[in-house]
């Protein structure tokens, strides 16, 4: 963005009107920073598409909140309609649409925690799977739903210029809740991540740990889409771990900058919008876009110079002057040229 | 090995274990996904992690443990480096240090010598035999390296597909058995050990 073509006026007017939007911003930075911490978790083990499978589950599972009550209840659903735009909704909290997101988004986790090797199928195979199946069902129930197109799209999509205040109240208790058993666990969910036989010969809880991965990736989602729509939630769980790990190999940093990112990438994401009176989730989205963008460009950098001091450094030590044997002389030679930014 | 370390089912039979044994298991080099940033030091650390101790909250406690392993191991000069950036035969002594950190009873060694040159071959074996002799823990080893197994080895289990063959003797009966000149004869005993 240019500096020259910012107005101060447009800022202060965010900042005038910051009583109204403060519950939007919150809840994006708070689901930036929530999914960039487990995002780390999505992007290492090759299922980026996760978070995007889990919100058309939700997106089902609001569909059919809407579909059920016609089909138990159709001459009263009628009547409702006839009644008012509410009226036909029923009383019962058991139809509540984000109770029904949070139960289909977890029944799609219970594919991931299934070991597809066990059916000669790949885990990426199994997310395309609920995927395709998630969509094309929300996509039928929703056309059996035409009277509530409306309500049902609000929450799918979102409205992240303001949110309500239940969402905030879910998102946050989801943040504290999850990010600290995240912050627990986060050593062993890599162990169980990169090695996952040794992991269990080593008497880890390997399914109790990807369960509560998958779980807490469902949960998360389901709640974030319905506050923030379902375009930010995806970028927030790959964008901001993407960033982090090409600015760093550190694992425990990879983390903490996931971390900042995402909640950056949201909070900031919401200010541009505004000024630039841009749709919100995309602008959100593309934030973290550009971030990652400026990561991947420094590690291009990076790698240049780290090449260029290698070559200017002198040639090894021969195998046979230093009396060493050849595997030794070339793994020290190997060591000595290596780049520095993997510290432990 | 999956059934002896528990992680599959008998196909018959029963196995039984010790209570309290230790197990560690030492993967294939080409099984550690490349993407992870772990660096030498974490992926050792990774030996002390287990019931009991999931989360190693606590990591300094466990950090000379680890690099005492590592010192064993000949791999403390690349212990903040990450395992995806190391020569195979710098990684496969990173692997044998978390085997050596578990300071376990049983080790079981998923071809560790795989895709080595020939000094770095020496060099594992050379670990493995020290695994075995001051740590005194059982190794069970797979590998393709006949003679080098045999010549190291108290017992060998010779397991092949192709011919039908399924044997377990010590090393001497081992080459001496009719099923194993048939299917190896022509490759062992170059250096005086054949049958």
């Amino acid at each position: 963005m240019n500096p020259d073509s910012i107005n101060p006026a447009a800022w202060s007017e965010l900042w005038a009107n910051l009583a109204i939007f403060k519950d939007a911003i919150w809840a994006a930075g708070l689901a930036g920073a929530l999914l960039g911490f487990i995002g780390v978790h999505v992007v290492l083990r090759r299922m980026v598409f996760a978070s995007s499978a889990i919100a058309q589950a939700a997106a089902l599972g609001v569909a059919l909140s809407f579909w059920v009550p016609a089909l138990i209840d159709p001459i009263g659903h009628a009547a409702g309609h006839a009644a008012g735009p509410m009226a036909h909704l029923l009383p019962s909290p058991l139809f509540e649409p984000v109770l029904w997101a949070i139960a289909a988004s977890l029944l799609a986790t219970l594919v991931f925690i299934a070991n597809p090797v066990r059916l000669h199928l790949t885990r990426e195979s199994m997310l395309g799977f609920v995927f395709l199946v998630s969509g094309a069902g929300a996509v039928i129930v929703g056309d059996k739903i035409t009277q509530e197109s409306h309500d049902l799209a609000a929450i799918l999509f979102g409205s992240a210029v303001v949110v309500q205040t239940i969402d905030l109240y879910l998102v946050s208790a989801a943040t504290v809740v999850l990010l600290g058993g995240h912050l627990f666990l986060w050593r062993a969910l890599i162990f169980v991540g990169y090695d996952p036989m040794g992991a269990r010969v080593q008497r880890m809880p390997v399914r109790a740990l990807n369960a509560f991965l998958f779980v807490s990736v469902g949960l998360a989602v389901a709640l974030c889409t319905r506050a923030l729509g379902a375009l930010p939630v995806f970028a927030f769980s790959v964008l901001p771990a993407m960033t982090a790990l090409a600015f760093t190999s550190r694992i425990g940093l990879v983390f903490v900058l996931a971390t900042l990112v995402g909640a950056f990438s949201g909070v900031a994401g919401f200010a541009v919008s505004f000024r630039a009176e841009l749709p919100v989730g995309a602008t959100q989205s593309a934030t973290g876009a550009v971030l990652l963008t400026a990561a991947l460009l420094w590690r291009v950098v990076m790698a240049q110079r780290d090449r260029r001091r290698a070559r200017n450094q002198p040639p090894p030590v021969s195998a046979g002057s230093a009396g060493l044997t050849t595997s030794a002389a070339s793994e020290r030679a190997s060591t000595a040229s290596a780049p520095r930014t993997d510290a432990a | 090995m999956r059934t002896a370390l528990g992680l599959a089912r008998p196909v018959t039979g029963t196995i039984e274990r010790r209570p309290g044994l230790r197990l560690a298991y030492v993967p294939q080099q080409s099984a550690l996904d490349a993407i992870f940033p772990i660096s030498v030091l974490d992926y050792v650390l990774m030996g002390l992690q287990g019931l009991g101790n999931v989360t190693l909250v606590r990591r300094g406690v466990y950090l000379e443990t680890a690099r005492r392993a590592l010192a064993e191991a000949g791999a403390t000069a690349f212990e903040r480096r990450q395992l995806r950036d190391l020569s195979g035969g710098q990684r496969q002594r990173v692997l044998m240090a978390r085997a050596l950190c578990t300071d376990a009873d049983l080790v079981c060694l998923d071809e560790p010598t795989n895709a080595l040159d020939a000094a770095s071959e020496q060099e594992i074996l050379a670990l493995i035999e020290r695994l075995r002799t001051r740590r005194g823990a059982a190794v069970v080893m797979v590998t393709h390296l006949v003679e080098d197994g045999l010549e190291r080895a108290d017992r060998a289990l010779l397991l092949d597909r192709d011919h039908g063959v399924a044997l377990a003797a010590t090393s001497a009966a081992m080459r001496a058995a009719p099923e194993f000149q048939h299917i190896y004869g022509r490759f062992v005993g170059r250096h005086g050990h054949g049958a």
